[in-house]
């Protein structure tokens, strides 16, 4: 075992030339690549819980709007249901009143034809009786007896029928 | 037993290569540089073209530099650790892979390749890098004096004992690794050779296939107990 001081310089120094060339070949671009990609893991991990929390927090606005929505439509349809129920309620209230009116108009055209047309024979037979009457009696009557002449006639005709 | 003597003789007496000004270059020191070439061309083929999403040698590489990342994070804390990992990490690399060179063919006969390791000057060039970092750690953390006061101990008046033996402990602790690290390895190497001179086939390979373990752990320990002499100095400042 013999010391040899040239072999220890040299050992020396070929140690520090090779941390030195380790270093610029090895250690510092594995170094800064492992930094870089472990910064990117952390980046996109944090971005992906962003994400994910964005993406729970437009989740429950959507759920919320949804239910609005529902809410909503279901409104409507219970202010249409109403609002059809109430115009249901007022057609048929109208038809009502309307075929009343116009049973009620009809009630009274029928009378009032009736009255017409009682009116019109009632003038008629008078005429005829008149006439009648002249050609039996052979003379002309005045206008009282004529009247009384009528009625008496028309009370007949009615007691008659 | 004529051939193993002749094995270990040629393993022991192994002389300089050649000479690279005043310093002399040994077959130790050429493995290590081709062990060096080696971990630098595969750190530079590994991470020439990084990718996000990594596959082949780039991922072997990054999943190897998380691996001691996580390792030494629980002994040195996270901002320690980026500060001293390259240092510890090269340690690691270059003992082990220097202790495996011992697994090659003609590994230790022929020149220019014998185990960085097997060899106590290399270790103790190693050694010596930790003992500086150790002092350069507890300088720029502590301070002269506070590096002073730690030396002395927490009680002033058995300092006239304990300042010597701390003292002595910052040269043990070297001293120790690199002994530690070049007995494992030599012995190892010294029992393959034997083996070898013996019944060059069978028994050699099964202490080599040991050798994977006990390459591995001495690298590992050395640098768990380096990792540890760092974490003492630089305890103070965090």
């Amino acid at each position: 075992m013999d010391i040899h001081p040239d072999t220890i310089i040299f050992a020396m120094i070929n140690f520090c030339i090779l941390v030195v060339g380790l270093k610029v070949f090895l250690y510092k671009p594995v170094c800064n690549m492992l930094d870089s990609r472990r910064e990117e893991v952390i980046n996109n991990l944090n971005s992906a819980e962003e994400a994910k929390l964005e993406a729970q927090k437009l989740k429950d606005e959507y759920a919320a709007q949804i239910q609005n929505a529902r809410a909503e439509a279901q409104d409507i349809i219970n202010q249409a249901a109403k609002i059809g129920e109430q115009t249901k309620v007022d057609i048929v209230t109208e038809a009502r009143e309307e075929a009343a009116r116009l049973t009620a108009r009809a009630q009274e055209e029928i009378a009032r034809e009736k009255s017409e047309a009682l009116a019109e024979i009632r003038n008629e037979i008078a005429e005829m009786a008149v006439l009648a009457a002249e050609k039996v009696v052979g003379k002309t009557i005045d206008a009282k007896d004529h009247e009384n002449m009528v009625n008496n006639f028309v009370k007949e005709v009615g007691e008659a029928k | 037993m004529f051939l193993t003597n002749v094995v270990i003789a040629s393993a022991h007496h192994a002389g300089p290569l050649f000479k690279l000004g005043p310093l002399e270059v040994t077959s130790e020191i050429t493995t290590m540089w081709g062990v060096m070439i080696l971990i630098l061309l595969v750190s530079f083929l590994g991470t020439r073209n990084m990718k996000r999403i990594p596959s082949g040698l780039q991922n072997i590489l990054e999943m190897g530099i998380e691996m001691y990342e996580n390792f030494w994070t629980d002994i040195l804390g996270k901002k320690r650790t980026r500060e001293l990992m390259p240092i510890l990490a090269t340690f690691f690399i270059l003992i082990l892979c220097s202790n495996y060179t011992g697994l090659l063919p003609l590994s230790g006969t022929l020149p220019g390749l014998k185990p960085p390791t097997s060899n106590v000057s290399t270790t103790a060039g190693l050694a010596i890098c930790v003992f500086f970092l150790v002092l350069y750690y507890n300088l720029k953390v502590q301070g002269p004096i506070g590096y002073i006061k730690h030396l002395i101990g927490p009680m002033p008046a058995i300092s006239f004992l304990m300042l010597p033996l701390n003292i002595v402990e910052q040269f043990t602790r070297p001293l120790s690794l690199a002994l530690r690290l070049y007995g494992s390895v030599y012995g190892e190497e010294m029992v393959v050779m034997s083996l070898a001179a013996l019944c060059p086939l069978v028994l050699p390979l099964t202490m080599q296939v040991m050798g994977i373990l006990f390459g591995a752990i001495q690298a590992f320990v050395f640098t768990l107990l380096a990792s540890i002499y760092l974490e003492e100095a630089t305890a103070v400042h965090h």
